[in-house]
C-alpha cells in the first residue's frame, strides 16, 4: 500500500545462499495489499524458501489468476517472468508452460475465489494430471478485491463482516487435491513461517503436483470475531501433525531426534523430506488416512496443518506423456521438421 | 615547498602555499593515505588543486647547502599491525627517497597554551598545563571563570564548543543566583506522530541511497590566483534539496504498541533492514542471536514490546533501523507509528532555576 | 423409360445406417476409381451420432475433375429403410436405385422413372457367414464388389487396395477379398451389368492425392514445429488432434530415447486447450489447438489475453454450422466475424482461409510462423467439408531449405551484449515488439505478462495515452500482418469485366465450377479468392475495381462481406451477398443459378443505385 519504493538498503549482515545472493534478491516490487494482509506472509515465506534452496530466480516461472492473490507474484522473484493470467485459469496456463519447458520452476499462486470457485475445473485437472509445480492457494474465505462477499472455501456457519451467516458447505482444497492425485499436499497458516517455509521448500523440491492450502487472513474483511479465518481463530484451532525440515541433496544431514518420532522421505532429485511428528496417531504416507483424519479434526472445529500427504515417488505429467528430457523449447527445425522426404512417402500412401 | 603532516592544517597549509605562489607544493605523511587525520573532503580538494600526497615516509633528515635548505630524505615505510590491532610503522629497508625543496612547512600539530593566565590568580592547571574543571558546570577553580571550547577540554569541534556555551551559562546564571551548579533541570523532550494519512507522513521518510554530492567549486585557476578568493561555490537549492533528503531522520522513532498488535508479520516482512522480530522472550544476549538478523552492537539497546497475544516479544534492533516507516505504514492496526523525537536542551535563564514554575510544553 | 447415361460423370449416393462398417467400404469404393485415373470427390454427410441414425456418403465422378458437391444422385445406394423414402425420392429421374432386396418391397415403394436394381445382400450374407458382425461388415464390401460390376471398376484395381488396406493382417484380407469378388460375381451373373454409368479408365487424376484437410492440417502442424497441442473433442476437429497424435508418434519420435519430441494433452475443455497453448507459447513452444465454433465461443476471453498481452497461439476452427449446438455434423463457413474480432474489447485477429487439404497443410505450417511472427492468436479456418471429407489435391510439398520463423525472441547472448528490452517497446516501428523466453537470461529481459494495461516497459498502468500508445501499436502491427499473410488468387475472367465475385475456402471448388459455367455461357466474372484476413490492397482494390462484387459464402449473413464493408470501407451497395447454408457443401449449380439471376437484374437497373446524391438521376 506504500506508493515509495522498499530501500535497496539492506542489513550488513545480511547471509548470501549458495548463489551469493542476499533474501533481498528474491524480492519484487513493493505489494500493493491491504496493511497487515495474509498474502503479504506468504509472499514473504516464498522469498524466504527460493534463498534458502538457492533457486536461481530466472529458472522460476509464476504464474497466477486473478484476485488478490494473484496479484502477489510482482511482490517476489522480480528476475523471474510472471504471468497473471485470467480468472480461474493460471492451472492450464502454468500446465502448458511446463509442457514447453520442463526444466524450470513453475510456481502457481491462486485464492480461493480463483480456484475453489470460478476454477475448480482447471485446480482438479492440473492435480490429476500431476504438473511438476508448486500451487499455493492463498485462502482467506474471501472475495477481497469485490469487498467481502464469501468464497467456496468459507466455512459452513461462518460470519462475513456485515453480518451474513455463510449457509454453504466450504470446499476443502487440501482433501481435494489428496483425492485428486495430488502427490504433495500440505497445509499452513500466512502468520506462522518456521510452519510454512520449509513447506514451501519441499513443495519447490517435489517432482510432482504440490499443493499448498495456506491459511491467510483478510484483515479488511474477514478478520473480525465470527470469521474462521481471522488470525485469532487460526491460532486458537491450529492442529499442527508434524513439523518439516527439508534437506536438499548437497547438505549433510546433522541434526538428531529421538527414534521413532522422525519419518524420512528421499525425493527423486535427492533432497530428503525429515518430518517430526507433532500428532502420534498422523501418518502421512497415506491419502486415505491423511483425508480421514483432516476431516474428522475438521468436524471438530479444527484446522488441521502441516504436510498432510507426501508420494515421494511421485510421477509428473512428462513422465506420463513420454517426454524427451530436452525442453520442447529448446528443439528446433532439425528435430521438428520431417522434411520432404518424408513427405513425398506420405503423399505416395494416399494415391 | 614539502608540507608535513596530515591532518586539515597541513591541508590549509598546502593549498595557502600554492595561492602564494608555491609552484611545486607536495605533502608528505608518515602514516598511509587512509589513516590521515584530514577529513576526505579535504583531501579531495587538496588533490584537486594538484598536490600529491605522498605516504609511508618518515622525516629523516634536512639537506642545505651554504646555509641554505635544499631538500629532504625519509625513510619508507609500511604499517605492521598486532594481535590488538595497535599499529607501528616498520622500515621496510627499501632505499631512502629524498624529495628537492627550498621551503618546508611543518603542520604536525597544535596546543593549548595557557601562558597568558598568571599561575596566581587561583585557576589551578593539570600536569599537561590544561586548566582543571568541572567536566559538567565547566567551572574552573577560581569560581567566578568558566572555560568553553579547545580550552576547556582540549580541541574538539565547534559543536562541542556551542554545548559548553550552552551548559556554561546555565552555570553562570545559577552561578549569579546562588544556586547549585550541580544541580541542573534535565532537558526537556516529547514525542509526537508523523502520520498524516495511509502512506503519508509530515517528515520525509523516502531513503535515499545516494552518496553525498560535492559541492561545487571555483575553476581552479581561478581559485589558485588569490588566497582571499572563496573556493567553495555552495550548494544551489535544488542540489541542496537533494543533499538534504539524505537526511536519516535520527530523530524519527519507531513506537510500538503491544496491546494493538495482532502479531501479522506485516512489519517483519516489510522491513528493509530485518531489524525486528517476534520471539520468545529470554535473556538479551541469548534473544540478540536469534534475532532474524543477529543484533551484534551491544551498545545500542534493543526496543522490546511485551504483553503480545501469543506471549512472544517485539524486539527491535536499533542499531540498523532506516526510520523509513514502513513498518508503521504496513501495521493494519496502528500499532507500529513514527513519532518525531523533540529534545529541548536547558537553558540559562529563569528556566534553568531550581524554584521554577513548571515550563511550557516545547 | 430411357436411363441416364453418362462416363466418368456422374453422382452416386451411399444411404447407410452410422455404425455398420461402411465408411470403410465407401471409401475403398472411392478410392478404386481415383486408381483407374478418374478423378473422384466423396463427401460424408452423417449424424452426431455413433450408431444407428442415418449417414450418407456422396461420390462425385468427375473427369473433368471438379471437386464441388454436384448436387443429386444418379445412382442410390439405399442401404437404410429409415431413409428410404427420401433416398428413393432423391434419385434423378432415369437414375439408378441399388438396394438389398432380402427383404420383399411393395410396388408403391419404387419409382417408375428410375432403374431399380435389387440384390438379395443380406441373403448372401447369411448364407456364407455365422458371425453376426461378419455379416454386417462384409455386406458392405459384397455391394462394393457389386457396384464395381454394375460400373465397370476394374475389380484389380479395389483389390490392390483391399492388399494395401491389409498389409500385415493377412488374414482379414482374404476374407475380404473374397466377400468382394462374391459379389463381383453376383452381379455380373444377375444384375444388368453395365449400368447406362460407367467409370472408364483415364489419366485424369495424375499425381493427385486423396487427402481429408483435417489429417493434412495435422501434418502441417508436424511440419510447421508444433511441439504442444491441446485440445477439447469436438467435431468435427477431433479428428485433426488425433491425426497430429499419429503423425508425431511417426514423425516426433527421438530415435535413440524412444522419448517425445512433442506433448499432446486432451484438455479438460476448450478454456485450458487454449489456456495451455498460450502457456507453453508464451514459454517458447510452438503450440496450437484446433477446435470447432463453441470452443471458440469458450476461448474469448483467453484469445482476448493472448491478443493483448501478445503471446502466439494457433487455432484451427474447423467449423461446422452454429448458432449454438446447430448443426454439429454439417459444414458453413459461419466463425468468419466470431474469429475475427473473437474476446471482448477491441480486439482483431489474422485469419487464414485454405481452400483445401493442401492449403490447410500450408497454411497451419505458416500459421505457426506467423503467430511466432506477430505474437498473436491466429486463426486457420477450415470447415466440415475440407477437414472431414478425403478430396483429391495437389502432392503436398514441403522446401527444406525453409526454416522456422520465430520471431522477435531476444536470446542470452543479445541481452548480455546489452540489447535494450522493453517487451512492449517498439524499436522499429512495424508495431511488432521482442519478447523473451523464460529462464533466458539472470538479470535481464523478465517481464510481467497481464492482461492489464501496461507501459512499453510491462508496467502495469491505466494511464489513458499509455493505452492509447499500446492499442495503436497493436493497429500498427495488424497493419504489419498483411505482409506475412497469404495473398490473394485472382482468377481475371477472359475479357474485361464490370462485375466480380470473392469466395474463400471451402467455396473454392464449387466456385471454380461455376466460373467455368459462366464461361460457357460467355458472361465474364472476374473473380479473387481471398486467403487471408487482415485484407491486402489487392482484395479491396479489387472491389473498387468492379461495378459489382458478389460475396459468395456459406453462413446466413453474408460474414466476409460484413468484414470488407468495415475493414475496407466500402459501399455495401456494390457487394451482393451470395448465401448458403443449409449445412450441404455448396454447389456449382447454386452459385450459377444465383449470380446468373442477378446478373441479369442488375442489367436492366441503373448501377450504384443507393450511392448518395441518387446518380441514377431519378
Amino acid at each position: 500500500m506504500t506508493y515509495l519504493a522498499k530501500p535497496k538498503l539492506h542489513h550488513p549482515d545480511l547471509p548470501k545462499n549458495a548463489l551469493g545472493l542476499t533474501r533481498r534478491d528474491y524480492e519484487g516490487t513493493i505489494s500493493t495489499l491491504c496493511a497487515g494482509c495474509g498474502h503479504d506472509s506468504i509472499s514473504a515465506a516464498i522469498i524466504q524458501a527460493c534463498w534458502e534452496l538457492a533457486v536461481q530466480p530466472h529458472r522460476v516461472a509464476k504464474l497466477s489468476g486473478i484476485g488478490c492473490s494473484s496479484k502477489t507474484p510482482t511482490y517476489f522473484l522480480d528476475k523471474s517472468h510472471g504471468f497473471n493470467s485470467v480468472h480461474g485459469r493460471m492451472p492450464s496456463v502454468l500446465t502448458g508452460a511446463n509442457l514447453a519447458n520442463r526444466e524450470l520452476l513453475y510456481l502457481g499462486v491462486s485464492g480461493d475465489g480463483d480456484s475453489a470457485s470460478i476454477g475448480l475445473g482447471q485446480f482438479a485437472h492440473s492435480m490429476r494430471r500431476g504438473v511438476n509445480m508448486t500451487y499455493i492457494v492463498e485462502n482467506n474465505g474471501v472475495y477481497g478485491l469485490t469487498k467481502g462477499q464469501f468464497s467456496a472455501t468459507a466455512d459452513r456457519g461462518s460470519k462475513s463482516k456485515r453480518g451474513a451467516v455463510n449457509t454453504d458447505e466450504g470446499i476443502d482444497l487440501a482433501c481435494l487435491a489428496m483425492q485428486l492425485g495430488a502427490s504433495y499436499v500440505a497445509r499452513s497458516f500466512s502468520g506462522d513461517k518456521h510452519q510454512l517455509v520449509p513447506l514451501i521448500k519441499g513443495a519447490l523440491t517435489h517432482p510432482g503436483a504440490a499443493f499448498i492450502d495456506v491459511v491467510s487472513p483478510c484483515v479488511a474483511f474477514n478478520n473480525h470475531e465470527g470469521s474462521t479465518r481471522s488470525y485469532d481463530y487460526v491460532r486458537h484451532h491450529n492442529e499442527a501433525v508434524n513439523s518439516l525440515d527439508v534437506i536438499t541433496m548437497h547438505k549433510e544431514i546433522t541434526a538428531e531426534y529421538p527414534p521413532g518420532s522422525l519419518q524420512e522421505v528421499r525425493q527423486h532429485d535427492g533432497s530428503v523430506l525429515r518430518l517430526r511428528k507433532l500428532a502420534d496417531d498422523y501418518d502421512s504416507s497415506s491419502r486415505i488416512a491423511a483425508m480421514s483424519y483432516v476431516q474428522s479434526h475438521y468436524a471438530r472445529g479444527e484446522i488441521v496443518t502441516g504436510l498432510l500427504y507426501v508420494e515421494p515417488d511421485a510421477i509428473d505429467l512428462h513422465e506420463h506423456l513420454g517426454t524427451t528430457m530436452r525442453p520442447l523449447n529448446e528443439l528446433g527445425d532439425k528435430e521438428l521438421c520431417p522434411g520432404s522426404a518424408a513427405l513425398a512417402q506420405f503423399n505416395a500412401s494416399l494415391r | 615547498m614539502i608540507v608535513l603532516g596530515g591532518g586539515n592544517t597541513a591541508m590549509d597549509c598546502c593549498r595557502s602555499a600554492r595561492r602564494l605562489g608555491g609552484e611545486d607544493v607536495k605533502v608528505i605523511v608518515r602514516s598511509g593515505f587512509e589513516e590521515m587525520k584530514a577529513s576526505p573532503w579535504e583531501k579531495e580538494d587538496a588533490q584537486h588543486e594538484g598536490i600529491p600526497i605522498l605516504n609511508y615516509l618518515v622525516p629523516k633528515s634536512f639537506q642545505h647547502e651554504g646555509g641554505k635548505l635544499t631538500g629532504m630524505t625519509f625513510e619508507k615505510v609500511k604499517a605492521v599491525y598486532d594481535d590488538k590491532g595497535r599499529r607501528s610503522l616498520v622500515p621496510t629497508g627499501e632505499p631512502d627517497e629524498s624529495f628537492e625543496c627550498d621551503q618546508v612547512l611543518v603542520a604536525v600539530g597544535q596546543e593549548n597554551a595557557f601562558t597568558w593566565i598568571e599561575r596566581d590568580i587561583g585557576i589551578e592547571f593539570d600536569k599537561w598545563g590544561m586548566p582543571k574543571l568541572d567536566e559538567k558546570t565547566l567551572q574552573s577553580t577560581l569560581p567566578r571563570v568558566f572555560f568553553g571550547g579547545d580550552a576547556a577540554l582540549g580541541p574538539k569541534n565547534i559543536i562541542w564548543a556551542v554545548a559548553h556555551g550552552h551548559e556554561a551559562a546555565v552555570s553562570i546564571d545559577k552561578f549569579c543566583q546562588g544556586e547549585s551548579l550541580a544541580d541542573r533541570p534535565p532537558p526537556h523532550m516529547n514525542l509526537v506522530s508523523q502520520k498524516m494519512g495511509i502512506h503519508e507522513w509530515s517528515y520525509d521518510n523516502n531513503v535515499v541511497p545516494d552518496a553525498r554530492y560535492a559541492v561545487p567549486l571555483k575553476e581552479l585557476k581561478l581559485a589558485l590566483k588569490d588566497i582571499r578568493t572563496e573556493v567553495e561555490l555552495g550548494f544551489d537549492p535544488q542540489l541542496a534539496w537533494k543533499e538534504a533528503q539524505r537526511c536519516l531522520n535520527c530523530d524519527v522513532q519507531t513506537v510500538f504498541a503491544p496491546k494493538l498488535c495482532i502479531e501479522c508479520d506485516a512489519c517483519v516482512d516489510i522491513c528493509p533492514m530485518d531489524c525486528i522480530t517476534f520471539t520468545p522472550d529470554g535473556e538479551e544476549a541469548e534473544v540478540r542471536a536469534r534475532l532474524n538478523a543477529p543484533s551484534d552492537n551491544a551498545s545500542q539497546d534493543l526496543y522490546v514490546g511485551a504483553g503480545l497475544k501469543t506471549g512472544r516479544i517485539m524486539a527491535k534492533d536499533e542499531d540498523v533501523c532506516l526510520h523509513c516507516g514502513l513498518c508503521a505504514e504496513r501495521c493494519p492496526t496502528g500499532a507500529w507509528d513514527m513519532q518525531k523525537f523533540y529534545l529541548e536542551m536547558t537553558h540559562a535563564g529563569p528556566g534553568c532555576r531550581s524554584r521554577e514554575t513548571p515550563r511550557q510544553a516545547a | 423409360m430411357k436411363t441416364l447415361q453418362a462416363t466418368n460423370d456422374f453422382v452416386i449416393k451411399f444411404a447407410n445406417v452410422n455404425g455398420s462398417g461402411s465408411a470403410s467400404a465407401n471409401t475403398l469404393f472411392a478410392k478404386s476409381i481415383a486408381r483407374m485415373g478418374v478423378p473422384v470427390s466423396p463427401r460424408n454427410i452423417f449424424p452426431s451420432n455413433i450408431q444407428g441414425l442415418p449417414t450418407w456418403y456422396e461420390v462425385r465422378v468427375c473427369e473433368a475433375g471438379w471437386n464441388a458437391r454436384r448436387g443429386g444422385a444418379d445412382l442410390m445406394v439405399a442401404m437404410n429403410p429409415q431413409t428410404w423414402e427420401k433416398d428413393v425420392a432423391e434419385v434423378t429421374p432415369g437414375g439408378y436405385l441399388f438396394y438389398d432386396s432380402t427383404r420383399p418391397m411393395p410396388a408403391g415403394k419404387f419409382r417408375d422413372d428410375i432403374l431399380v436394381i435389387g440384390m438379395p445382400l443380406t441373403e448372401i450374407c447369411n448364407a456364407t457367414y455365422t458371425d453376426p458382425r461378419q455379416r454386417q461388415l462384409f455386406k458392405n464390401i459384397i455391394y462394393v464388389g457389386a457396384l464395381a460390376a454394375l460400373l465397370g471398376i476394374e475389380l484389380a484395381e479395389v483389390e490392390k487396395l483391399i492388399g494395401e488396406q491389409y498389409k500385415g493382417k493377412e488374414k482379414l484380407l482374404e476374407p475380404n477379398v473374397k466377400a468382394l469378388r462374391m459379389g463381383h460375381e453376383y452381379a455380373l451373373a444377375k444384375l444388368p451389368c453395365p449400368l447406362g454409368l460407367q467409370v472408364q479408365r483415364a489419366d485424369k487424376v495424375g499425381d493427385k492425392v486423396f487427402l481429408e484437410g483435417n489429417n493434412a492440417a495435422a501434418l502441417g502442424a508436424v511440419f510447421g514445429g508444433a511441439t504442444v497441442c491441446a485440445w477439447y473433442p469436438i467435431t468435427p476437429s477431433s479428428s485433426m488432434a488425433e491425426a497430429f497424435a499419429k503423425h508425431c508418434r511417426k514423425y516426433r519420435m527421438d530415435k535413440e530415447t524412444g522419448k517425445n519430441n512433442f506433448a499432446i494433452v486432451q484438455a479438460e475443455d476448450e478454456l485450458a486447450s487454449i489456456g495451455m497453448v498460450i502457456g507453453a507459447a508464451w514459454n517458447g513452444a510452438r503450440a496450437f489447438t484446433c477446435t470447432s465454433g463453441p470452443g471458440i465461443s469458450l476461448m474469448s476471453e483467453f484469445i482476448g489475453l493472448a491478443y493483448f498481452a501478445e503471446i502466439p497461439a494457433t487455432l484451427v476452427n474447423v467449423q461446422r454450422a452454429g448458432p449454438s449446438t446447430g448443426m454439429p455434423t454439417r459444414t458453413q463457413q459461419s466463425d468468419v466475424l466470431l474469429c475475427a474480432f473473437a474476446s471482448h474489447g477491441d480486439t482483431k485477429h489474422p485469419i487464414l482461409f485454405p481452400q483445401d487439404a493442401k492449403e490447410a497443410f500450408e497454411f497451419t505450417a505458416d500459421a505457426l510462423d506467423i503467430a511466432d511472427r506477430l505474437q498473436t492468436p491466429v486463426f486457420v479456418l477450415t470447415d466440415l467439408d475440407i477437414g472431414m471429407n478425403e478430396r483429391l489435391c495437389d502432392p503436398l510439398t514441403w522446401d527444406d531449405a525453409r526454416t522456422y520463423d520465430r520471431g522477435k525472441v531476444l536470446t542470452k547472448e543479445q541481452l548480455d551484449a546489452g540489447a535494450r528490452f522493453g517487451r512492449y517497446l517498439d524499436v522499429d516501428d512495424d508495431g511488432i515488439t521482442y519478447r523473451t523466453y523464460p529462464g533466458t537470461h539472470p538479470s535481464r529481459g523478465s517481464f510481467f505478462t497481464r492482461g492489464t494495461s501496461r507501459d512499453r516497459y510491462a508496467r502495469y498502468t491505466e494511464e489513458g495515452t499509455a493505452y492509447v500508445d499500446n492499442m495503436q501499436r497493436l493497429l500498427r502491427k495488424f497493419e504489419t500482418a498483411k505482409h506475412f499473410m497469404p495473398k490473394p488468387v485472382v482468377r481475371p475472367a477472359a475479357k474485361p469485366s464490370r462485375y466480380g465475385a470473392i469466395y474463400y475456402g471451402s467455396t473454392a471448388p464449387a466456385m471454380e465450377e461455376a466460373l467455368a459455367l459462366f464461361e460457357a455461357d460467355g458472361i465474364h466474372l472476374d473473380a479473387l479468392r481471398v486467403r487471408a484476413f487482415p485484407f491486402q490492397d489487392a482484395v479491396i482494390d479489387f472491389v473498387n475495381d468492379h461495378d459489382h462484387v458478389f460475396v459468395v459464402e456459406q453462413n446466413r449473413d453474408g460474414q466476409l462481406r460484413t468484414l470488407l464493408v468495415t475493414e475496407g470501407a466500402l459501399d455495401p451497395a456494390r457487394l451482393g451477398a451470395v448465401l448458403h447454408y443449409d449445412g450441404t457443401p455448396i454447389t456449382a449449380r447454386f452459385i450459377h443459378g444465383d449470380i446468373a439471376k442477378r446478373l441479369s437484374a442488375l442489367q436492366v437497373t441503373p448501377l450504384r443505385r443507393t450511392v448518395a446524391g441518387g446518380a441514377s438521376g431519378e
